[in-house]
């Protein structure tokens, strides 16, 4: 059996070498992809990171309050503050000639109502105004109402305080300044030993886009496959007492090994080259870490190289196995959080992504990259991947015999 | 050395049987010619025996042994020579017949010697190290038969070795097909080219939806028929001797002419030469492999 295996191993090598074009896509391909979503992504993924829209705000109280709370939204820092317009009218003109992406306005009497209950007087309190120019992702959006929310709190708990000194006689300066309030009242800080933070951007698009680049392999798996079908090398094989169990596992372990190269390959990109265009650098699992890094790279390995044989038993040309192969990748990709974390999807889309052999890839390298996870918290994750690779190349293995019957 | 008895196939979903009953006795030695139309069921014969296909009735005995039996024993006793070239285009011929004999389980030097000589057989000491995808129709034939050959196998199926080649490189691949017996190798050769299988089978069956026309050794199958005349004539047939002898016009003032006898020979060429008609060309008592499997297979056309 070894003599025949290595004439396979063999020949796949040299068939693969001699493709570049297959070359290309399964190395160059995930490295633009890894340099290009990274840097796009960088800023996405950066905790606090600054945000570059840009707001503007018409003040038409013009009181000591709605200077205190232009003040307070300038030093949240999140969003710039731009212009200040005379009126609402002029601001959603700015907004439709696309001037400003956010409006806020404050009404008049904004300062008087500040500490009062909505109708205490007879008169409704005028709510504060957001123009919001549509195009505007939602999730700034968002952002905005809630820093303007915090905002809002800090500077009615301020003047509660100052008005109950003055109604227990305290001294209190009427243009005191805004008090400082800690970071630690308005956000949440998780803690542990080993602090456990979303994924950077590298460490979302380097594990992300190897795994996608592992399972591109479909393309020059199936297209040498269906040649060997179509030019009759597979009946001839047949007729030399090769089973066709023996000629898959000719192909697995050379396109084992160029998933091996590429994840050595992404790997080096997110650690040394990424850096240099001013992205942060991969950082990587040390000790028994690298080993687990190594089974799920292993895991993935084996899933893609068993999809793509079943992709080539499947299809009939090399233009069906590129359309299957092609477009099932990317549907994989995207429900499985490469192309949008799945952190990011809607509660539906995630449980979906739960489906797709890339996301049991990527959760077994951010479970040790970020969460630090040993053997026994990525065994799911290998134990999913290798199901799949088994049933896979089953279901390789029986289609052929169906068609060969 | 291989006996076919009673062999069926269907395949799957197709109601007409691609092969039924067919039983050959082909034996050691020799070019075995096996024709049939399109769709006559050469090619699932020809599976079957490659160990493709598994026969749904009948029975095959090797060398005296079940063919499953046999091919288990010797997987090297049998080679399928695939009308496609079945090689890869992107290797070169060295890495081609290295990675083929490589596949057969032949060691590094039983790979050496063998590729040493299926090299030589078939003359590809210049293009060894040529990518296989830019040799010629007759240099890729002539790979293609030389992987068949790597494993020296008992017996050869070649499934129409010679399309799409120039007759220097079909000159040469017909006498290279028709030397093998001499080293050890029996030959079951397919073809459409009837000059072909004239020229190389000693003996040949004609089968059509799936059954055996006719089967046995090529002289007698042509001698078959004494009083068959071909004419070639220095005008045409007169139509009274053409009417008498139901005779085929075959284009170019040649006939094909059926006598009651052959004593009745010298009074048609009597009448020719009273009809003013010379007589070219004269050909008695050998019927063509052509006309014979035309008539056995019939005319219409088939897919």
């Amino acid at each position: 059996m070894m003599p025949r295996l290595n004439a396979l191993w063999r020949k796949e090598t040299l068939a693969l070498l001699r493709d570049r074009h297959g070359l290309a896509a399964l190395f160059l391909m995930p490295v633009i992809f890894i340099l290009v979503m990274t840097m796009a992504l960088h800023d996405a993924f950066m905790p606090g990171a600054a945000i570059d829209v840009g707001y503007a705000i018409v003040d038409l109280d013009n009181s000591p309050h709605s200077q205190s709370l232009i003040r307070r939204l300038n030093k949240a820092g999140s969003f710039r503050h731009v212009a200040s317009v005379d009126s609402p009218d002029t601001a959603r003109q700015a907004i439709r000639d696309g001037r400003y992406a956010l409006v806020l306005v404050l009404p008049k009497g904004f300062g008087e109502r500040l500490l009062a209950p909505a109708g205490v007087d007879g008169q409704p309190t005028e709510p504060l105004g957001l123009l919001v120019d549509p195009t505007l992702n939602p999730a700034l959006q968002l952002a905005f109402r809630t820093q303007t929310s915090a905002a809002l709190g800090t500077l009615r708990a301020d003047e509660l305080t100052r008005k109950a000194g003055k109604l227990f006689g305290l001294p209190v300066a009427a243009n005191a300044p805004d008090r400082e309030w800690p970071d630690e009242i308005v956000t949440v800080a998780v803690q542990n030993e080993r602090s456990i933070r979303p994924p950077s951007s590298v460490q979302q698009n380097v594990p992300a886009w190897l795994v996608f680049a592992m399972f591109f392999v479909v393309i020059p798996i199936s297209a040498i496959l269906i040649v060997e079908r179509q030019q009759g090398t597979l009946s001839r094989l047949a007729a030399m007492g090769l089973p066709f169990r023996l000629v898959l596992l000719g192909k697995l372990l050379p396109f084992f090994i160029v998933n091996q190269i590429q994840a050595m390959l992404m790997v080096g990109v997110g650690m040394f080259v990424v850096p240099l265009f001013g992205g942060e650098a991969l950082v990587m699992p040390q000790g028994i870490g690298l080993l687990h890094w190594w089974l799920v790279s292993m895991a993935v390995s084996l899933a893609a190289v068993a999809c793509a044989l079943l992709v080539a038993s499947l299809a009939r040309t090399t233009q069906q196995a590129t359309i299957i192969g092609g477009v099932g990748n990317i549907l994989m990709g995207a429900i499985g959080g490469i192309m949008v974390p799945k952190f990011m999807m809607p509660a539906t889309m995630q449980a979906l992504a739960e489906f797709s052999p890339m996301a049991w890839g990527l959760q077994g390298f951010h479970t040790v990259m970020l969460r630090h996870g040993g053997f026994a918290a990525i065994l799911p994750a290998l134990l999913q991947l290798l199901a799949f690779a088994v049933a896979a190349l089953a279901a390789a293995v029986w289609l052929n015999h169906r068609q060969s019957a | 050395m291989l006996r076919i008895e009673g062999v069926s196939f269907a395949y799957r979903d197709v109601d007409t049987p691609a092969l039924d009953g067919v039983t050959l006795d082909i034996p050691a030695g020799g070019v075995y010619g096996l024709l049939g139309p399109n769709g006559a069921g050469k090619t699932t014969l020809i599976s079957i025996l490659a160990g493709l296909q598994t026969a749904t009735g009948g029975s095959i005995a090797f060398n005296g042994r079940p063919l499953a039996e046999a091919r288990a024993a010797e997987p090297r006793a049998i080679a399928l020579v695939p009308q496609d070239y079945a090689f890869y285009p992107m290797l070169t011929v060295a890495e081609n017949l290295d990675f083929f004999g490589g596949a057969l389980g032949l060691d590094r030097a039983g790979r050496k010697t063998q590729i040493e000589s299926a090299i030589a057989f078939a003359r590809l000491e210049q293009v060894i190290h040529k990518p296989a995808e830019q040799l010629s129709g007759g240099l890729r034939r002539r790979l293609n038969l030389a992987i068949g050959l790597l494993g020296r196998p008992q017996l050869l199926l070649l499934d129409e070795p010679t399309v799409g080649v120039d007759p220097q490189s079909r000159h040469f691949l017909l006498d290279a097909i028709a030397g093998l017996p001499a080293s050890g190798t029996t030959v079951i050769y397919t073809s459409h080219y009837m000059e072909e299988v004239e020229a190389i089978c000693q003996r040949v069956a004609i089968i059509d939806r799936g059954t055996v026309l006719t089967e046995g050794a090529l002289d007698t199958l042509l001698r078959c028929e004494e009083s068959v005349v071909e004419l070639e004539l220095g005008c045409e047939l007169p139509a009274e001797l053409a009417s008498r002898h139901a005779a085929i016009a075959e284009g170019c003032l040649k006939y094909r002419l059926k006598l009651a006898s052959p004593a009745a020979l010298p009074r048609l060429l009597d009448d020719l030469t009273a009809a003013g008609c010379a007589v070219q060309q004269l050909k008695v008592g050998r019927e063509n492999l052509e006309h014979l499997f035309m008539r056995l297979t019939k005319r219409s056309l088939r897919d």
